[in-house]
């Protein structure tokens, strides 16, 4: 366990060399021309617009990050050859695996922190005033973050045993497919049979339910979000990370690296 | 000059001369996407649901971006003084639909669609859909109730339905007693000017978009003219009864002490009296124009 900091450290510093960091930069621009221009070509949005595109972003690029550098983790390691040096040292395989999956939820936390500034100050530039439900901001954020850690262990799982290419298609069909988790449950009709209805359903809970993360419309009008819904999202984000997880380090321990 | 500056201004000279090309090209393109305008303005999909299913999780920010759609959409149609709003309902039920508490596209969508041509789409029966459906979805917002009422007072002149409109609102807790007032005179009075006036003050005095506001300020005017109008024709009646002959012009009723001060419309103009000596506009004001169509 005490490897899995070395590599979560050496995974931040080298999405950071990586300039990941730097799709920043692009998101206080988007933000300060969205204030400006929404508020010339609107009416009344200006506050909501901030709010929804500043949580859109952070979602839209960190799943981008999420899916794209979590199937690189394993896999540029095999391409340069560097986790057979790794490997030889006194590191498990899933310490190297929770390592990788640590460091880039590292960086997904910077980025994700960075951005939520850029949103508070840009609501800050519109508004010039905080308001009591600006809070409520973070906490979609922080639903957004376990989202993301959550793709980052479905992309660490699927290059475990798949190509690069294979696994950024299936971790992203299985992103989308969790988002209508929710629709397949109650999905109804003269013709389908009763059998496949219950198939579809279980697989309905089998597949990561992305909307329990999904607080934006909440938030964009101010409202507060359950505390309930909180705890119980962050209990079904963790459990089904580990899951995933588990899953990811066993597949990868049996897999022959020769 | 040696030959690398030489190569540079050539290189400079072509990439300014191929921006030119560009631009004068994007000119015949948009003259030639002009006469495609009306396909160009339908939407490619229809359907409020699908929108909402494909928005994924993004849904509020979609429903932002088609209500400044049709906020765009209508201040287009308004500058080129098309009254043709037929795409204006499907935006907002869009937008409506992919974020069900966007307050602002409920408020100012309906007077869109409510206000007459050409003000509007002079829709009020979409209008009162609409606003319904802002209701259902955010039933603590009484300022719904307060549109709902406007919407068929002014335009679809139910008065029933308005006094129940604003009825229904004021039970909701931390609604002004104006709501409970104006169900109650509605009910009791239908139309009136007093109503009216009452209405369209606090639509201006509430709002803090300035289109809103000029608007309102349009109507409290011609609103203000008719009750200044109907005072002086009463003046006028009495003065008739007394001298049992009709007065011929406004100064005969100053000079007969009836009057208490200079009879001037909102816009400062003198009223003055008409063939049949009843009271109207003078015309050189420029609230008499929309007087006579009201009249007409």
């Amino acid at each position: 366990m005490r490897n899995v900091p070395t590599v979560a450290a050496n995974t931040f510093r080298e999405a950071v060399r990586d300039r990941v960091l730097y799709n920043l930069v692009f998101f206080a621009l988007m933000m300060i021309g969205a204030a400006i221009l929404v508020g010339q070509i609107s009416i009344g949005i200006e506050r909501d617009v901030i709010i929804s595109l500043g949580l859109t972003a952070i979602s839209v690029v960190g799943i981008f990050i999420a899916i794209f550098l979590g199937v690189a983790l394993v896999s540029k390691e095999m391409d340069k050859r560097t986790l057979y040096a790794l490997l030889a040292k006194p590191v498990k395989r899933w310490e190297f695996l929770l390592g990788k999956f640590v460091g880039l939820v590292m960086t997904l936390t910077v980025n994700t922190a960075a951005m939520a500034a850029g949103v508070y100050i840009a609501l800050w530039s519109v508004n010039r005033a905080w308001q009591p439900s600006d809070i409520y901001i973070l906490t979609a954020m922080y639903l957004i973050l376990l989202k993301l850690a959550l793709i980052v262990a479905l992309a660490l799982l699927f290059s475990c045993f798949t190509t690069p290419f294979l696994a950024i298609l299936f971790t992203a069909g299985v992103y989308v497919a969790g988002l209508f988790a929710s629709d397949l449950r109650t999905v109804h009709g003269v013709e389908v049979d009763p059998g496949a209805l219950r198939l579809v359903r279980g697989i309905s809970y089998l597949l990561p339910n992305f909307e329990n993360f999904n607080v934006m419309g909440a938030v964009v009008h101010g409202r507060s979000v359950p505390f309930a819904l909180v705890w119980q999202a962050t209990l079904y984000g963790l459990l089904y990370t580990t899951i995933v997880l588990t899953g990811a380090a066993i597949v990868f321990s049996r897999r022959n690296l020769k | 000059m040696n030959r690398r500056a030489i190569n540079g201004a050539v290189f400079g000279a072509l990439l300014l001369a191929g921006f030119v090309c560009v631009w004068q090209l994007q000119e015949r393109v948009d003259a030639e996407r002009a006469m495609l305008q009306l396909e160009s303005e339908e939407l490619t999909l229809h359907s409020p649901a699908v929108m909402k299913r494909l928005s994924l999780e993004y849904a509020p920010l979609l429903g932002a971006i088609y209500w400044t759609r049709a906020v765009q959409y209508f201040g287009g149609k308004h500058q080129e003084h098309n009254s043709n709003l037929g795409q204006l309902w499907p935006l907002l039920d869009i937008a409506t639909t992919l974020d069900p508490n966007l307050i602002v596209a409920y408020h100012f969508g309906a007077t869109f669609l409510s206000d007459a041509p050409p003000r509007g789409a002079g829709q009020p029966d979409k209008a009162a859909a609409l606003l319904e459906r802002g209701i259902q979805a955010n039933p603590d917002h009484w300022r719904f109730y307060q549109d709902l009422g406007n919407v068929y007072y002014f335009d679809k002149k139910d008065y029933l339905k308005a006094s129940q409109a604003f009825e229904t609102g004021s039970r909701l807790p931390g609604t002004p007693v104006f709501m409970k007032i104006m169900a109650a005179k509605i009910a009791a009075e239908g139309e009136s000017l007093e109503t009216s006036y009452a209405l369209w003050l606090d639509l201006y005095q509430s709002s803090t978009n300035k289109e809103v506001r000029k608007n309102a300020e349009d109507h409290l005017r011609m609103v203000k003219m008719q009750m200044d109008l109907r005072a002086l024709n009463q003046i006028a009646d009495n003065y008739e009864r007394q001298t049992k002959r009709r007065a011929e012009s406004i100064n005969v009723l100053a000079d007969a002490g009836l009057l208490s001060g200079q009879a001037i419309d909102p816009q400062g103009f003198p009223y003055v009296l008409g063939q049949l000596g009843r009271a109207e506009p003078n015309p050189k004001s420029p609230l008499r124009a929309e007087w006579m169509k009201e009249k007409k």
